[in-house]
């Protein structure tokens, strides 16, 4: 009665309900597992209903000529290369565990691109008896993906090797090598649009090598390296103030700088060696500055002076370790980056804990702005 | 509901019964209509928007009195017109197509330029009230307002306006403002988005994460105005309220003084023990100014280590407030409460800066409140669920405190005035 197709999926369905619950009574029901194995017990139970409607989609014993004639019963019309693809990406999965983590993941989806072709080839080549037709089935559901896909890759290609030719020539060939090359593409274009004549194969066949040689050439260029490229030092007093990490934190923080214009909290400006702060609503300027506590302060900092002077922003001493038997203290300091004469420069500043409330507690104790180089420049910083 | 039978009347085709069921419905509508209209004559009322108390608030209320006279101006012109239209040309069942106009050249411009003068007319006030509300030039005294679940803090800077201030000051649930003086609200959030609104003295400005906006805020005379945060944020976003506290000169110097009073350790022997108290259960997250633990050293809070928006109410002076837990909670008897809101403008500052007194004081709340804050007012629907907030608590947890610890805290914090 029930078909060998119907069995399977018979036995699928009461083994995940099973699973069902033993996971929901074993994990105080969990509803996202509990929930995604009923899920699974229930298309198995569809599958198992549809298997047993159609009998495994077989065909009759008794019905001997669909036996010899249905198209699962015909040689395949052509070999198929994707159990071959699928395997050479079941061999690299090993390799890139080993040499890369990116190699994994192209032998992944290699795995999982032959497994859908190689099964909807086997599906359509089976569908009927007409070749043609067959052939159109399987172009009408795989054609909306292949060619979105083969675009996205061939663009990425293209993309990939331009970006690793420029890296690779020095900078002022790189200009020249791509406009002549943009010249070349300007004038074959201008070309087949003058000469209608010309073959199409021709045109294929230099296309095609136009793209291997840009692709070979990014290749190469790729394994070869990038140029050399000169890093922007910056001279300063005390350089690694902060250290090499926060000292351009203000950069890093670049998306935020157009919000920072709109919420300064102050403008800390050095001039004449002095720290000067301005403060929206308060006129004239402060000599001491309030930040709230426990929230981000925006900073900007603007050097008048000739030379480049960075600002430091000194709050306190923080306990390394606080269940440490004997405490350690570091200092918490936040800098700006050096900046040149005319320069400003934006510091978000955060401060976990109060200043000292007594104005005449010891220097190395107080919040304070700084610069260093110029003693003179500071400025103090009061938390409450 | 009664369902009327559709009975077509043979001359005009009509529904016969459509005039009686309208005619039922005039009584009903009326009473709908009417009691929409009596709601606005609530007399307690304290967030009424339509009772200014300061320049600000007046400016707005200016601004939207005449647009809604002309808008309901418009209004019953153009319900008419079209009520006219609907009764007058209605399908009398005549055959013929009614005469078909095309094109009215002096009714289209008449009622193009109409439009534009009466938008016009509201435009160019409302543009000058917008930058006079957005003006900063002329503040007279600058405080931070700092909001986050399900409290706002304001602190005020070092600065010369004021009146001055050598040392900030912070309070929590009650921001005191001089009476008269224009005063500058920074408007930040710690956590999530919260709006400030004090509607008898400004509309509304939202607190944002990593912004800081700016809100004008003064009273004309000494008093006390509610708000409420208008942004929802979060379980108790009800409980997120605000008052603005206006004092007179001489009121607002007082009470500065009184915020920066030195720390004095109590004497009573009950509060000296709540003192002991508070230092192992409260100081990890509120602080108290000046206050030091057994070895003599200043104890520093550090509510960023287990507080979700990384503040926690400063509790120097809590007794000068009159309420806590963001503003939500009386501090204060009932009858208290009633003679500061309702006191004179002339008597209110003295009144204030009573604080909490010990005939006064309804410890009701408190006691409440420290038996099981997340009980009196939900932060967490559960403790298991600290895990988006890296195991941090949003507000008060429940400290399991025993009635004796109780006791000693209030005794403590009665003194903090």
């Amino acid at each position: 009665m029930f078909t060998t197709g119907s069995k399977l999926f018979l036995g699928a369905t009461v083994l995940s309900f099973a699973g069902t619950l033993i996971y929901g009574a074993s994990q105080d029901g969990g509803p996202v597992g509990t929930l995604g194995l009923f899920t699974v017990t229930v298309v198995f139970a569809f599958l198992t209903g549809i298997n047993f409607y159609v009998r495994d989609s077989n065909v009759s014993a008794m019905d001997t000529d669909g036996i010899e004639s249905s198209p699962a019963a015909r040689v395949a019309p052509a070999r198929s290369m994707w159990p071959l693809i699928g395997g050479a990406g079941v061999a690299v999965v090993p390799v890139g565990l080993i040499a890369g983590k990116a190699i994994v993941w192209v032998a992944v989806i290699v795995i999982l691109i032959a497994t859908v072709e190689w099964m909807v080839q086997s599906w359509s080549e089976g569908a009927s008896g007409d070749l043609a037709y067959n052939r159109d089935i399987r172009r009408r559901i795989l054609h909306p993906l292949e060619l979105p896909l083969l675009g996205a890759v061939g663009l990425g290609l293209i993309i990939f090797s331009f970006s690793r030719i420029m890296l690779r020539l020095p900078s002022a060939a790189g200009a020249i090598v791509f406009g002549g090359i943009a010249a070349g593409v300007l004038l074959f274009g201008s070309l087949i649009a003058t000469k209608r004549t010309v073959a199409r194969s021709l045109v294929g066949a230099l296309c095609t090598i136009g793209a291997l040689g840009l692709v070979g050439a990014g290749v190469a260029s790729a394994v070869a390296g990038s140029r050399h490229v000169e890093k922007h030092e910056i001279p300063s007093f005390e350089e690694g103030t902060c250290g090499a990490d926060t000292s351009g934190e203000s950069d890093e923080d670049t998306s935020r700088a157009i919000a920072a214009k709109s919420n300064l909290a102050a403008t800390i400006t050095l001039e004449h060696g002095e720290l000067h702060a301005q403060v929206t609503g308060v006129p004239g300027d402060l000599d001491t500055v309030t930040l709230p506590r426990s929230t981000d302060s925006f900073i900007r900092f603007r050097n008048k002076d000739d030379g480049k002077y960075r600002l430091v922003v000194n709050l306190g001493k923080e306990v390394v370790d606080p269940k440490a038997d004997t405490p350690t203290y570091r200092e918490v300091k936040e800098c700006t980056q050096a900046i040149g004469e005319g320069g400003s420069q934006f510091i978000i500043i955060k401060a976990a804990v109060p200043s000292p409330t007594d104005p005449n507690a010891p220097a190395d104790e107080q919040f304070s702005f700084t610069v260093p180089g110029v003693d003179t420049a500071v400025l103090r910083i009061v938390v409450p | 509901m009664t369902t009327v039978a559709a009975v077509n009347d043979p001359a005009t085709n009509a529904p016969a019964t459509s005039g009686r069921s309208a005619r039922r419905l005039i009584l009903p509508g009326a009473a709908v209509a009417a009691l929409t209209l009596l709601t606005s004559c609530a007399k307690d009322a304290p967030q009424d928007t339509f009772q200014p108390k300061g320049e600000n608030a007046r400016d707005i209320n200016n601004l939207q009195r005449w647009p809604f006279i002309i808008a309901g101006i418009v209004l019953v012109i153009v319900s008419a017109a079209v009520l006219f239209c609907v009764f007058k040309f209605r399908d009398r069942g005549e055959k013929a197509m009614p005469k078909q106009t095309h094109g009215k050249p002096a009714l289209e411009i008449a009622l193009t330029i109409l439009p534009a003068v009466i938008l016009l007319g509201i435009g160019i006030p409302t543009v000058n009230t917008l930058f006079r509300l957005a003006k900063t030039s002329d503040t007279q005294c600058v405080i931070n307002v700092t909001g986050q679940q399900w409290w706002w803090e304001y602190d005020y800077p070092v600065q010369d306006g004021c009146g001055g201030i050598a040392q900030p000051i912070v309070t929590s649930g009650q921001i005191v403002i001089p009476a008269g003086q224009h005063v500058l609200l920074k408007i930040a959030s710690r956590d999530v988005i919260h709006s400030f609104w004090i509607p008898a003295l400004n509309g509304k400005k939202d607190a944002v994460p990593g912004r800081v906006h700016t809100l004008r805020l003064e009273a004309d005379q000494p008093g006390i105005f509610a708000g409420q945060c208008t942004e929802f944020c979060g379980l108790s976003h009800a409980y997120m309220r605000m008052e603005a506290v206006a004092l007179d000169a001489a009121g607002f110097e007082t009470w500065k003084a009184n915020q920066l009073e030195p720390y004095a350790s109590p004497t009573d022997p009950a509060a000296k023990t709540g003192e002991s108290t508070f230092l192992t259960q409260c100081s990890r997250c509120h602080q108290v100014n000046g206050i030091l633990n057994a070895d003599g050293d200043p104890v520093i809070s550090r509510p960023d280590q287990y507080v979700y928006s990384g503040a926690a109410p400063n509790l120097t002076n809590l007794m000068t407030r009159t309420d806590f837990a963001g503003a939500s909670f009386d501090l204060l008897t009932e009858e208290c409460k009633d003679k500061l809101w309702n006191a004179k403008p002339a008597d209110f500052s003295a009144l204030y800066l009573q604080g909490v007194t010990p005939e006064c004081f309804d410890a009701v709340n408190l006691r409440e409140w420290l038996r099981d804050a997340p009980g009196k007012k939900p932060m967490y629907t559960s403790t298991n669920d600290l895990g988006p907030t890296d195991g941090k608590t949003r507000g008060m947890p429940n400290l399991n405190l025993s009635e004796d610890q109780i006791d000693q805290i209030i005794s403590f914090l009665t003194e903090r005035k």
